[in-house]
């Protein structure tokens, strides 16, 4: 019964932390050649050090997290502070070590690099 | 026949318990879907936000992925434009899968609350947010008035 009650109330205490900040989708575009996959993510605002990117289980999960901090009076308001999180599916031939991030003028950019038995090969023949 | 009735009534009762779990855990952890981001640079323009410290404007405007090359700013009086093309992101010998984010340009402007001193605006471009703080004119700022 203890146990029970201790769920519920770490249930409310998530649910309070995510009504402060709103969470939107962030716009990305997915390029793919021969070598590699690459994911633009539109994150403006967002700090490098408030950007989480995990792939666990086939599953990649990006998150940044932006703070608009108001001076003086505000006029107007369109944007607010945000947290952009997507989650995408990667395929297995995805060489998970490999990956790298860079974030430049506000989009995320993911290298994610293909294993080397998943790149296509030419397979000559044999003179006979 | 009635231990065969109770047996499914334990099963349904296991069921439903399963059932009253996954909703939780789909309420929880999986957010169903996620309002998407459809307001990147639009045809209306980015969106901005604009804050008054009694001795300047401040204008902030989302522009992720615009060079400051790409930005063009004038000022008129109290006349303020901003300008700007995005190029899309496509690289050679690539597939493309998915473009959300696309090229866009924009112009957007605004007639500001107080006059301003042109020559004492400075812009400033980080993380994808373009600030810009103009100082408001002599006149338009704000005065201690002393009681004699």
């Amino acid at each position: 019964m203890s146990e029970r009650q201790d769920l519920t109330v770490r249930e409310e205490a998530l649910a309070e932390r995510n009504r402060q900040i709103s969470t939107v989708a962030p716009l990305v575009d997915i390029l793919e050649n021969d070598n590699e996959i690459l994911l633009f993510a539109d994150m403006p605002g967002v700090d490098k050090k408030d950007i989480s990117i995990n792939i666990d289980n086939g599953r990649l999960a990006l998150s940044g997290i932006r703070e608009v901090k108001p001076v003086g009076a505000v006029t107007w308001e369109e944007f607010g502070d945000v947290e952009y999180r997507r989650t995408f599916s990667v395929p297995q031939t995805i060489d998970v070590a490999g990956v790298n991030a860079e974030l430049k003028e506000g989009v995320l950019l993911l290298h994610l690099p293909k294993s080397e038995s998943a790149k296509p090969r030419q397979i000559e023949i044999k003179a006979g | 026949m009635w231990t065969r009735i109770r047996d499914f009534d334990r099963m349904f009762q296991a069921m439903d318990l399963l059932h009253s779990r996954l909703n939780g855990v789909v309420q929880n952890d999986v957010q169903p879907r996620l309002p998407a981001a459809a307001w990147g640079i639009t045809e209306s323009g980015p969106r901005t936000n604009m804050y008054d410290t009694g001795e300047t404007l401040e204008i902030r405007v989302e522009v992720p992925g615009i060079k400051k090359d790409d930005l063009n700013i004038k000022l008129q009086g109290n006349y303020l434009e901003i300008r700007g093309t995005r190029k899309a992101e496509s690289q050679e010998g690539f597939l493309t899968h998915r473009v959300e984010r696309g090229a866009t340009s924009f112009t957007r402007s605004f007639t500001l609350p107080s006059e301003v001193d042109s020559n004492k605006v400075e812009a400033t471009l980080k993380d994808g947010i373009l600030t810009l703080v103009l100082d408001k004119a002599e006149p338009a700022k704000p005065k201690q008035i002393a009681i004699n």
